[in-house]
């Protein structure tokens, strides 16, 4: 009991010590790529699940700060010469808020305006970046200047930024989860009326969560920019980036520190050898629609996600997980 | 702007924004009936468009007559899509059915670029480019037809609600579900029958879409977000709202390609949005959200 104790406050340090001298092992190549886009999700999944797992609030435009964030690390490096990974956690920082501005609009009420607003949102992001020719180069996009590294060495320093990113979201996850904040967002999630009447304050603590939620999205896109040292409007809003987030944290368990985390590691090495198996010419379409039915599936069968499910399975019972006002309509529909 | 000009782009606007209308009625139906944002609106509309253009160009089959074909195909699989996955998720947790449209959106787009590849389509018939002069005023005979089409679908999807008993069922599920369920109305029945009936109008907007503008797998998204603007500009729910609002914002959209630019002219639908999320929440035509019942 003890020692199963101490492994589990164990095992992330050990990973983490892991991945650490993975380049050194193996500095280049198929791996560390592999890797650090695993991170990157990951980081980005834990941040979507602080609004979509803690507050039950989906968000169905990540992608859009992500590429906002691709935008602003870019135009500043073009412009400013501020290198990127310096600027990485400001573009966050705009990327926060300006998601506090959409939650403004959205989070005041209940009901589906969030959605409506996170769905527009990336349109409305890759449109402004598509017609602000003069500013971002329209759909020609944006070259960044290379780094100045050995090019087998050049993806070192973006893993372990990556690899950071991922500390950090899990630290920031997990603070939230012991701190009276934490607790609201969950009361928010289980009862929004009774949170509201208990004295949360329902609209701040919704528009906090999500702006710390998308300070991710966006230092990840700026990240990513100068990886692949050029942006464009179909690239840096890619609607995938969105539907990977929602189905890593989905898969894993919502509202869980580890869960986004684990649903990362399956998902995203999954998707890249489905890719690399298929032909060029129909990977793309083939991989939408395999991610669109893990969606729908994972929504129908395991929308309480491994972790949970593999908890309720050793309590030998299935637990009620659902919010309580579901609970309410299936009684209103039974009588 | 000229008044030459303001009439020509307020004729194009009350002519498009009758299609607008008709796209937007299903989204507004299903948001009415169930409370859960059908993200894949604008995607089944898209596969409507694409079977249209198949059965044009390798059977000969007018767009027209296929609006007709294609309301009983997709009334049919919007009712067993409903009753097999989407009720029994809706009846336990809403989020989760957004996400599960959120799938379906994605699915079909892949669908759709594996079939007809993500190269950009349009719908040409032999009178596609023909139009003709009305006073001053230049109207081509796609948009006159097309706006013709949805005026009498929506006609009839009023009369079915305003003088039917099943249209009076909808609507009370729609003012009130427990309400309804406690005066007898079947309202799991009325949920699947209207989720079927707003898939349905989507798959005849399909073809309406398909000869008026171009579109390739991902257009969804852009007119998604259209659909969602006119919904709550209109009042999410009111079918009314819907078509007052598609038709305000079809004129708008005309009349800032004219003075603005036409890469801008897709904005102004944000532009309402957003604006309307901020002052008035609840739309031109929508009821307060209520805390409980």
């Amino acid at each position: 009991m003890r020692i199963d104790r101490r492994w589990r406050r164990g095992w992330p340090w050990a990973g983490l010590v892991l991945f650490l001298l993975v380049p050194l092992v193996q500095p280049e190549g198929f791996y560390l790529d592999l890797l650090m886009f695993t991170f990157m999700y990951a980081a980005m999944s834990v941040g979507w699940d602080i609004m979509g797992g803690y507050a039950g609030y989906v968000s169905l435009g990540h992608v859009g700060f992500f590429g906002l964030g691709s935008y602003a690390a870019a135009l500043l490096l073009v412009h400013l010469g501020l290198p990127v990974f310096l600027t990485a956690p400001l573009v966050g920082v705009m990327a926060s808020i300006l998601g506090a501005g959409l939650g403004f609009i959205s989070l005041r009420t209940r009901g589906p305006a969030f959605v409506i607003v996170t769905l527009t949102f990336t349109y409305v992001a890759q449109l402004l970046m598509l017609d602000l020719k003069s500013v971002t180069g329209g759909s020609k996009g944006l070259f960044l200047p290379l780094l100045d590294l050995p090019a087998n060495l050049v993806i070192v320093p973006f893993y372990y930024a990556m690899l950071a990113l991922l500390v950090i979201a899990v630290l920031v996850s997990v603070a939230i989860r012991r701190s009276k904040f934490g607790l609201g967002l969950i009361a928010i999630r289980e009862d929004e009326g009774k949170a509201e009447a208990s004295g949360v304050n329902t609209s701040l603590y919704k528009i906090l969560a999500f702006a710390i939620s998308v300070w991710f999205a966006g230092t990840a896109g700026a990240l990513h920019a100068q990886y692949l040292n050029y942006v464009d409007p179909d690239l840096a809003f890619e609607l995938i980036i969105t539907l990977n987030l929602i189905i890593m944290s989905l898969f894993g368990s919502r509202g869980i520190v580890w869960g986004p985390v684990l649903g990362a590691f399956i998902i995203y090495p999954l998707s890249a050898y489905l890719i690399f198996l298929l032909p060029s010419r129909l990977a793309g379409q083939v991989h939408l629609v395999a991610l669109g039915i893990v969606l729908v599936l994972v929504v129908m069968f395991l929308p309480d996600g491994l972790i949970r499910s593999y908890q309720a399975w050793r309590r030998k019972g299935p637990i009620d997980h659902r919010p309580v006002e579901a609970r309410a309509s299936i009684v209103e529909a039974a009588g | 702007m000229s008044p030459g000009l303001l009439a020509q782009s307020l004729v194009l606007g009350i002519l498009t924004g009758g299609m607008y209308a008709l796209m937007a009625a299903g989204l507004t139906l299903i948001f009415g009936v169930m409370k859960v944002i059908n993200v894949a609106h604008a995607a089944i509309i898209v596969m409507g468009a694409y079977l249209s253009l198949t059965l044009f160009r390798h059977l000969g089959i007018d767009p027209l007559l296929s609006v007709l074909l294609l309301i009983p195909v997709f009334l049919a699989l919007g009712a067993l899509i409903q009753w097999s996955v989407v009720n029994r998720l809706a009846e336990r947790d809403i989020t989760l059915t957004v996400l599960m449209t959120f799938g379906f959106a994605i699915i079909l787009e892949g669908l759709q670029g594996a079939i007809w590849t993500s190269s950009y389509q349009g719908i040409k018939t032999g009178y596609s480019l023909e139009s003709f002069q009305l006073f001053t005023l230049y109207i081509p005979v796609v948009r006159l037809i097309s706006a013709g089409i949805s005026l009498l679908l929506l006609a009839g999807l009023y009369a079915l609600l305003t003088f039917t008993k099943l249209g009076r069922a909808i609507r009370a599920t729609i003012q009130n579900r427990t309400a309804a369920q406690l005066v007898g109305v079947d309202v799991r029945l009325v949920t699947t029958v209207s989720f079927a009936i707003g898939i349905a109008i989507a798959g005849a907007a399909g073809p309406l879409l398909g000869m008026l503008f171009t579109f390739y797998p991902a257009t969804h998204w852009l007119w998604i977000g259209k659909l969602l603007a006119i919904v709550v500009l209109g009042g999410l729910g009111s079918l009314r709202g819907a078509f007052v609002a598609a038709m305000l914002l079809g004129i708008a959209e005309q009349v800032t390609s004219v003075t603005l630019a036409l890469d801008w002219a897709p904005m102004i639908f944000y532009v309402f949005l957003f604006g309307v999320l901020v002052v008035r929440p609840q739309g031109l035509f929508g009821a307060v959200e209520r805390q409980s019942l």
